[in-house]
């Protein structure tokens, strides 16, 4: 009685199954967009919000530029703060699409009446962006195998470490907008191939456009999408669906591509664009073949004359090609995209590149730490691709095998990797649980199987042990679904927990355990940078390492000499030859740059080890590559980088060592040890009696780890 | 059988005779006329072989194998050139003792132990892909039940091993 009672109550509330899943769907999907944001916000509650890192630092004064001046300003900005003299032209050298979307949400959220800081703004971003990528990632994996699969992606994207490490709270780098963009893209051209129609093609064009105007790893989406579309021509896939997808998307992603100007012509000139032009011809070949056989009845005159187009079409494109490289318009591979598919080439001929510690190849233990269990389920992933294949699966297939390769020559590229590692390890995971719950809910069907079987003994006996084993596989097939809930659960903590451990550091400001297990904080950077902001002239050059360029700029207000962006090797191998050599030369080529203050970041106290002693052979190297006066061997002693008693006297007396080292030697850093202990390098250092003429100190952080040196003017002549 | 086979490649010669008769290749009515008039071709029994798609599992191996490659780090291997095994001085004995997982650092390894992890890597995938063969409805039942214990053990020891290494190389894994 009660019960009819209660379900009258609870009529209207009763869905039906179809509502039921959309309703587990929507919550699923809700869950995953918060969880998204909130795994990325660790730093902001531990520290506080500000921006990591150093490239961030100039995207943060960027975009601080377009709220104050507006977009046609700072289109045509040209930047006289840095890389004294030479300036940079800011407007042609970088990527807008990241600074552009801050400012239009800031506009967007001043005219609800928020009244945010810009900073709050650029903080949050990228986990703004990162939730936004989870819910194109469920629409992808929708398109490619089925609703299923599309939420597990969403998940296993939401709190993937390889994504994560560049999209924290904080982390205010192109990275954290350009994973969506290519995403976004990816998804659209495969929708685009999947129902042919002009509307998604356009859709997918735009989308290549945000996608251009945000990273430069957009070279990545102009190169696979031809791969693609050769790979499909090639299995006998060629389709009036591709067709129209490909050729909207190049011409127009062309067109739009060409409006950033940092882009310009490239897409016309440059080697590595070269790919998608040569498909582009080969698929008005396919079409115009296509077009003649349709007409032609005769089927031998059409082999004719396909044997003969093939033959001149391929021809004409390699003598097209190789007039266009011989007479220099068409440019060949930079070296940054060149080292990709040679990767012995930087650590050969270009030191910059191969001094960056995030391009350096992987090892194992980097995909363990930001894969977990998908390094298993990609594999198995592939397997069910291979054997459901469709235009669809085909590429992400190909997107996971290109990416994963990239992956191993570039530690950086774990991040390209990590969308399609998640959908393949997705399609896995569905998979196999639908298999298994297919089990769990198959019902008893041995009647079925008796009757065909017909009737012998031995067939009588095989449908008893089949009665007997559907229980058995019932309780295997539960036993296997708790298994897999396992793994992911265990994934989900090794992910949180690196989250928290690895990638929430915003780097400038340091953490380390004191002597009774408390947290002691370092701000020495920022410290720094305030003290030259206060106490300096407001046309004061400085000259440090380029590292911290960005960081000056921004925070010190103050002209550097060179900064992050390293486009002029020239302008850093000075920089290196002035820490190299001894006071006086020095002296001389920091008068040449007019330089006022020079700082430089030392770890001997605090145990830092990214201080520029450790850095200092590669400021030596690249000085020496352009200075041949500057030569490595002389640092060293017998091979081996020492700055003890027993070290290379030209290594005693430069100005970096007599910058980091000025005063240090009467200095007690560990209990025990002598005076000039270097904790960073583990010794005693060898010059502790350090005289500087031609500067003097001006300021030294509270824990030793920056220190600010002023210029003396040069001697009257009496 | 020599005048048999020539009748044979005879009569085939003429029939390719009478249908060139409708070729629209250039190239080859150049060449009909100008070596080839008073020149006489010699009788080969070649033909050019047929090249085809490989089929989907073979190029799922081949995948398999570059993707083993790949994860044990062997671009790594290549450019830093590491050894395949470290070593340390055991302080007290003075005696050398082998070192399999390079300490310190994340992205850091010796070869040998690139290569056990990703053996490790396919051997998990491997694993999951003989449960979906297990799950597979037109085999012998005993053959189902071998792959699905196989793959089930596959993932286990892939899993469990997994993160045994990933406890020596990281002290603090996990703390």
């Amino acid at each position: 009685m009660s019960n009819s009672y209660t379900s009258d109550i609870l009529k209207p509330f009763k869905l039906k199954t179809k509502q039921q899943e959309l309703l587990i769907r929507v919550l699923i999907l809700c869950l995953v967009y918060i969880l998204a944001f909130i795994t990325r916000l660790f730093s902001v509650l531990r520290y506080e919000s500000m921006i990591h890192e150093f490239d961030p630092y100039f995207n943060y004064r960027t975009t601080l530029y377009v709220t104050q001046h507006g977009f046609y300003d700072f289109w045509n900005w040209f930047d006289y703060e840095s890389w004294y003299p030479l300036g940079r032209i800011v407007g042609g050298t970088l990527y807008p699409g990241l600074m552009v979307t801050a400012a239009l949400i800031y506009r967007l959220l001043h005219f609800l009446r928020f009244a945010v800081h810009i900073r709050e703004v650029c903080v949050l971003t990228a986990p703004f962006f990162a939730s936004n990528t989870t819910l194109v990632a469920y629409f992808f994996g929708k398109e490619i195998w089925d609703s299923g699969a599309g939420l597990v992606a969403a998940i296993l994207i939401a709190v993937c470490p390889g994504y994560i490490s560049r999209s924290v709270a904080g982390s205010y780098d192109n990275e954290g907008v350009a994973i969506f963009a290519l995403l976004f893209t990816f998804y659209l051209f495969v929708k685009a191939v999947n129902t042919g129609s002009l509307a998604w093609g356009l859709a997918s064009a735009f989308g290549y456009f945000y996608m251009v105007s945000a990273w430069g790893g957009y070279v990545f989406i102009i190169n696979l999408i031809p791969l693609y579309v050769l790979v499909l021509l090639i299995t006998g896939r060629y389709s009036m669906r591709l067709y129209v997808a490909y050729n909207c998307l190049y011409i127009l992603g062309m067109l739009l591509a060409m409006q950033i100007r940092f882009v310009g012509f490239q897409h016309v000139q440059s080697g590595e664009h070269m790919a998608a032009m040569g498909v582009f011809f080969l698929m008005q070949v396919f079409y115009f073949l296509d077009w003649v056989k349709h007409m032609l009845s005769d089927t031998n005159l059409f082999q004719e004359f396909l044997r003969i187009t093939v033959t001149c079409a391929v021809a004409v494109g390699g003598i097209a090609l190789g007039v266009g490289m011989a007479s220099g318009y068409i440019s060949p591979w930079t070296g940054r995209f060149y080292s990709l598919l040679d990767p012995t080439y930087a650590k050969d001929h270009i030191p910059i590149i191969a001094s960056v510690s995030e391009h350096q190849p992987t090892a194992w233990s980097s995909f363990m730490f930001d894969f977990h269990i998908l390094l298993f389920l990609f594999p198995a992933g592939l397997y069910f691709c291979f054997k459901r294949l469709s235009d669809a699966t085909i590429f992400i297939v190909m997107y996971g095998l290109t990416s994963m390769y990239f992956a191993g020559v570039m530690v950086r590229l774990i991040l390209v990797a990590t969308p399609a590692v998640c959908l393949i390890s997705a399609i896995a995971v569905s998979a196999t649980v639908k298999n298994l719950t297919v089990l769990l809910r198959s019902k008893t069907k041995v009647a079925q199987i008796g009757s065909t079987k017909g009737t012998s003994s031995a067939k009588a006996s095989s449908k008893a042990s089949l009665d007997q084993s559907q229980p058995f596989q019932k309780n295997g097939a539960m036993a296997l679904l708790f298994g897999a809930f396992y793994l992911l659960s265990r994934y989900a903590t090794h992910c949180t927990w690196v989250t928290s451990e690895a990638y929430s550091s915003p780097s400038i400001v340091l953490a380390a355990r004191g002597a009774h297990g408390n947290r002691v904080i370092f701000d020495d950077y920022r410290e720094a940078y305030f003290w030259l902001r206060q106490n300096t002239p407001l046309d004061a050059k400085v000259m440090s390492w380029w590292d911290y360029g960005y960081q000056i700029t921004a925070m010190g207000n103050r002209t550097v000499i060179v900064d992050n962006n390293t486009w002029n090797n020239t302008h850093i191998a000075t920089v290196g030859r002035a820490m190299s050599s001894y006071e006086d030369e020095a002296y001389e080529i920091i008068r040449s740059l007019d330089v006022d203050y020079v700082l430089v970041v030392f770890g001997g106290v605090t145990g830092y080890s990214s201080d520029d002693i450790n850095k200092f052979l590669w400021m030596v190297r690249i000085g020496g590559g352009v200075f041949p006066v500057i030569k490595e061997p002389d640092y060293l002693v017998n091979g081996e980088y020492r700055i003890d008693k027993g070290a290379a006297p030209k290594m005693l007396n430069c100005l970096m060592y007599k910058l980091s080292y000025y005063r240090f030697g009467e200095m007690m850093t560990e209990y025990g040890k002598p005076p000039g202990y270097d904790r960073a390098r583990g010794v005693e250092i060898g010059n502790k009696d350090i005289k500087l003429e031609h500067l003097e100190e001006a300021f030294t952080t509270s824990n030793w780890i920056v220190r600010i040196y002023k210029v003396k003017p040069p001697n009257n002549r009496w | 059988m020599a005048p048999k086979a020539d009748s044979q490649s005879a009569g085939a010669v003429a029939a390719a005779d009478a249908s060139s008769q409708f070729s629209m290749d250039p190239v080859f009515h150049i060449l009909k006329v100008v070596p080839y008039s008073f020149l006489r071709p010699p009788r080969l029994r070649l033909k050019i072989p047929s090249v085809s798609l490989p089929s989907a599992m073979t190029v799922f191996s081949l995948v398999l194998l570059t993707y083993f490659m790949v994860v044990s780090g062997f671009v790594y291997d290549v450019i830093v050139e590491p050894p395949g095994i470290g070593s340390t001085q055991d302080p007290a004995t003075g005696a050398v003792r082998p070192v399999v997982f390079l300490p310190g650092r994340v992205n850091g390894q010796y070869i040998i132990e690139g290569l056990s992890s990703g053996f490790m890597f396919v051997l998990g995938g491997i694993g999951i892909v003989l449960l979906d063969l297990a799950l597979d409805k037109n085999r012998a039942r005993s053959v189902k039940v071998s792959y699905a214990i196989a793959g089930i053990s596959s993932v286990v020891i892939a899993y469990v091993m997994t993160t045994l290494f990933i406890r020596i190389k990281i002290p603090g894994y996990l703390r």
